[in-house]
Order: structure tokens, then sequence, then C-alpha cells
């Protein structure tokens, strides 16, 4: 698939984007709203064996309202995280409608337990259309739809210039899936 | 063994070289296996590399791409230097590093070491692909010596590639100090005339991000675990920074001089700042850039201590430094001139430095304990 993506790719349209990454993520992940030093504690706090109370921690940060899930779905959930693999996203097909009803709270969830998987999130999708990547809306959570937008920001790992990338701790989808909300925001 | 026979047996071209890496992996105890799927593929980005010489006395003209178009044989000796340190530096510190994956904190940082150990490997074999393919019999000689010097026998050309690395504090600052450095020297070349060479250093600088972001977060951990106490994390931050420093060069260095205005060595924020270079202290301008990082990095790494603990610093730019002005004279970490005696400053050097007791404790008191704060691996 990266492959296919690298030949229809639009560099030249990226550059612009890649010369503000840094700054761009600053904007995003910095800000209040987003809560940074609380994203950096869940880096620590979410480990195996995942239990419900790490999914309420990351549904805290998120701003999500409380889950209301019966014991299967959740446990359906906890067992897919262990069981999935980058870059695997079928394996969301086989979950409960309950389960895929909010992509954001599954994006979440996956990236808080394997970093290669970025939050989904409108402004990140908003952003990739503009370097001419066009990922559709989804609310539910559809497989494709998702891997096609994470395959996407780790294609723009790859393509990227050295200057983009922040030594710190974040890992490095959550720093272009950041400063592309900011840049999907930009008028 | 004649020096002739010496020389014949030096590999022919880079295929070969390989057979004497795989030789050298075994040699110095890192398991092949270990790599997994990772494989030492030779990367350019020649988008970042640039068409035209940036500074120096070619400034304009188009970068070299072959050995053929570089105009002297001295700039040609000059890049073969650079390469060939670079290269060294990268190998040496996998013979530092590797005996240190038994002893692991936790599954993190094991797979987050040797994920740094693959790729340093890489470096040091992108550096021999360049040896070997663009500098004809030199460059193979010179890619030989990266596998026949050792840091364990103390024979790498840099003195901090030298230092034992016993424990994983000591990685850990070496990943933060020493490493930081190697972004310094990484970034300074990637606007190289010799363009091979400024192309090869932009996928070297995404992996190294990676390196300092280890270093820098692993001592965060410690000082947020709060079982090592500040003071002595403070010691080895005065050991290592020194080395840190001395790794920029001589002051008013005529080589740094000489790299500049052929254009394969550049300052580390040529392509940013708008001021024109003091060619006769470039050495020191990076040097200070990066003090000046160091500063702003401790500044993030202590405001995780506990509370109680005292603040962590960095040390004076004066304090035991082995080159340049202030080397062979005694200055306190503060900065200040010491007057005392020999003996008076060895006593002091104990305060500031970590002894045999203090090593005795930090590995079998402290590391005995849960001594840094915990983190799985997810991948990156």
């Amino acid at each position: 698939m990266q492959h296919v993506a690298l030949s229809i790719f639009d560099k030249e349209l990226c550059l612009p984007f890649f010369d503000r990454l840094t700054e761009l993520f600053h904007e995003h992940h910095h800000s209040e709203e987003q809560d940074p030093d609380g994203y950096e504690s869940l880096l620590y706090r979410v480990y195996r064996p995942y239990k419900p109370e790490m999914l309420d921690m990351i549904d805290g940060w998120m701003g999500l309202e409380e889950r209301s899930w019966r014991a299967e779905t959740q446990r359906e959930v906890l067992l897919s995280l262990y069981a999935i693999r980058y870059p695997d996203t079928l394996l969301i097909e086989s979950l409960t409608d309950k389960a895929r009803s909010d992509i954001r709270r599954l994006s979440a969830y996956l990236h808080f337990t394997h970093h290669t998987y970025s939050i989904w999130d409108d402004d990140t999708r908003k952003g990739l259309g503009k370097l001419g990547i066009d990922i559709p809306e989804m609310r539910e959570a559809d497989p494709f739809i998702y891997g096609a937008y994470v395959s996407s920001i780790e294609l723009l790992k790859d393509v990227a210039p050295f200057t983009c990338f922040l030594e710190h701790d974040v890992p490095r989808q959550r720093l272009f899936q950041s400063a592309l909300a900011a840049y999907g925001r930009e008028s | 063994m004649a020096d002739t026979e010496v020389v014949e047996s030096y590999p022919t071209n880079f295929e070969t070289w390989i057979e004497e890496f795989n030789e050298w992996q075994t040699r110095i105890g890192f398991d092949p296996s270990w790599l997994g799927d990772y494989r030492f593929d030779i990367k350019f980005d020649w988008d970042t590399a640039g068409d035209e010489i940036e500074f120096g006395d070619f400034e304009g003209m188009p970068k070299w791409n072959r050995r053929m178009q570089i105009p002297q044989q001295n700039i040609m000796d000059a890049i073969i230097t650079m390469v060939s340190v670079q290269g060294d530096t990268e190998f040496a510190s996998v013979e530092q590093q590797n005996h240190l994956l038994d002893t692991a904190p936790t599954e993190y940082d094991k797979k987050s070491a040797l994920r740094i150990m693959c790729e340093e490997q890489r470096h040091g074999w992108q550096m021999a692909y360049l040896l070997c393919t663009f500098f004809g019999e030199q460059g193979v000689r010179e890619a030989a010596k990266l596998l026949e010097r050792n840091a364990q026998e103390g024979t790498r050309i840099l003195g901090s590639f030298n230092e034992p690395i016993d424990h994983w504090l000591d990685f850990f600052m070496f990943t933060h100090f020493i490493d930081r450095d190697g972004k310094y020297q990484l970034k300074m070349l990637s606007t190289s005339s010799f363009k091979p060479l400024a192309a090869s250093m932009g996928p070297m600088l995404k992996e190294e991000s990676f390196h300092l972001g280890t270093g820098a977060n692993g001592l965060r951990r410690i000082v947020k675990q709060g079982v090592i106490p500040c003071a002595l994390v403070q010691k080895y931050v005065n050991k290592w920074v020194s080395t840190g420093l001395d790794l920029f060069g001589t002051d008013d260095s005529t080589s740094a001089q000489w790299a500049y205005v052929y254009g394969i060595k550049g300052r580390y924020d040529e392509r940013e700042t708008a001021e024109s270079a003091d060619r006769d202290h470039l050495n020191e301008a990076s040097r200070d850039l990066y003090f000046q990082e160091l500063r702003e990095e401790m500044g993030r790494i202590s405001k995780a201590r506990k509370e109680g603990e005292p603040e962590l610093f960095i040390p004076s730019d004066k304090f035991r430094r082995g080159i340049g002005k202030y080397a062979g004279k005694n200055f306190t970490v503060d900065g200040e001139p010491f007057d005392g005696s020999d003996h008076e400053w060895e006593e002091y050097l104990a305060t500031v430095l970590p002894t045999e007791e203090d090593e005795e404790r930090l590995v079998n008191e402290y590391m005995k304990q849960e001594w840094i704060q915990y983190r799985e691996w997810k991948g990156n």
C-alpha cells in the first residue's frame, strides 16, 4: 500500500507543511485543550495487562463521555488490543457495533497501546486533505478508512525531512497527527 | 606479518567489507539474530542535500557528486577523514553498549537500546559505503579500519568512544550527551559540498533523534522515580558533560577552518543563521550552541525531580576539560579557579565525580530497586 501511495504522492504540496511541522505540533499538542502533561502521563500509565480503568483514563484525556458498554463489549475491545498488529486494521471489522460506534474512542485506545496507530481526529483528516491525501469523513470505525488514515501518516513520517523530527517524549505518529490537526484547522 | 600483507588483506570492495562487518559483529558479541527483520539499508535524502555549495570558497558552485569532481587532493583527504571519524564513532558506540542488553531495566529500554545499536551500525555501514564507493583504494582501506579499531581496547579515534559504559545510568548519559554531540556533527555535515555525504545525513539525523530522546527521557524517568538521589545523578552529569564538550575539537581550530573553506563541514545553524561565519572560532561557536542546549535540556529533566531533591545543573564549560583553553587547568563545577594543592584537587573531584563507592552503591543498592519509571514498549 505504501508503495502505491508513494507513486501518487505530491511531495511539493507537503513542503510548506514540513517546513512548519514542529511549530504546528506545538500549537496543537501543547495547547491547554490537549493537556500535554495528561498525554505524557498516559504513555506511562497504560500498559499490559490492560484494564478497564486504563480505558477510563484515556476517555478522560480525550474528553469522552463514560462508556456505556456491556461487560462482553469491554472484554472484546481489551482482547483486540492484545491481538492487533500494525498495519492491520481489519480486526476492527470483527468488533461488535457498539465497540465500533466511535472511531475517536477506539483509535485512542489503539494509540495508547500501540503508538503506530494514530488518534482519529477530523482536523487531522482535513490536514491530510490539504496535502492531497483525501480521507472520507467517518464516525463509526471503518477499518479501510482508518487504515488509509494511519498509513498516510506513516507515509508522511517516511518522506519528511529530518528537520521535522523532535527528540522528545512524543511518539512520531502523535507528532505528525498533532501537526496535521493544526494544519487542517487553518483556513 | 609484513605491512604489505596487511594491505593485501584489506577488502577489495563494499561487498567484501560486508563480510568483514559480519565477522566484526561476532567478534564484539553482537548476535545478528537480535536484528530481527532490520536491514542495513543505504539511505540518501537528495532533496535536503542541496545542489550548490553553500559556504566557503567554492560557494555557489555545483556540489560534488563524485571523487573526480573534488578539485584538490587535500579536500578529498579531509572528506575521507570526516567520513572515517563519523563511521568510527558509530561502530564504537555499539562496542561500548551491547553488553548492557542483558541488564536492561525494562523490555522498553532493551528494545530502545537495541534499536539504537541497529541504527548506529547502519550509520557506520553508510559511512563505509561512502568510503568504498567514492574513494577507491584509500576509502576501502579506511573502511576496513572502522572495524579494526576497538572501543574496549581504547583504540577508537575519539576519547568519549573509548570510555567504558558500565551500566544503564552511563548509557542514558551517553545517549543524552554524546549522541547529542553526534547530532551536531551530522547536522554540520548535512550542508557538505560533497553531495553523497550531505545526502547521507538526513536519514541519519532522523534516526538520531530517537537516540537523543531515549537518553533525555531515560534521565527524566530516573529523576522522576527518585530512587537514585539527584546528588548522585549530578556526579554522572559532571562526568559526561566535559567529554561531550571536548568532542567539538580544539579552539581556534585550523582544520575546522579549512573544512569550512572547502565547504565540507558547515556550522550547526548554517542554513538558519544570517550571520557570517567567524572562521577562526568555528568549533567554539558550535560548542556554545551545544552547551546552551544542554542547559535547557537539563532544566527539563530536573523539573521531574521529587520534592526536596537538589536541582540538576550543567557544570561550567571550564570544568575538567581535556582540550582547549581550559585544558590542564583546575576549575570547579561552578567555573571558579581551584587554588588548592593537587591532593586537595583530587579530594574535590571525589565530591563532584562518581567514586568507586558511588558506583558500588549505584549498582548494588539503587539499581536493585525499581530505579527507573516503568514504561512499556509500544512501537514508535
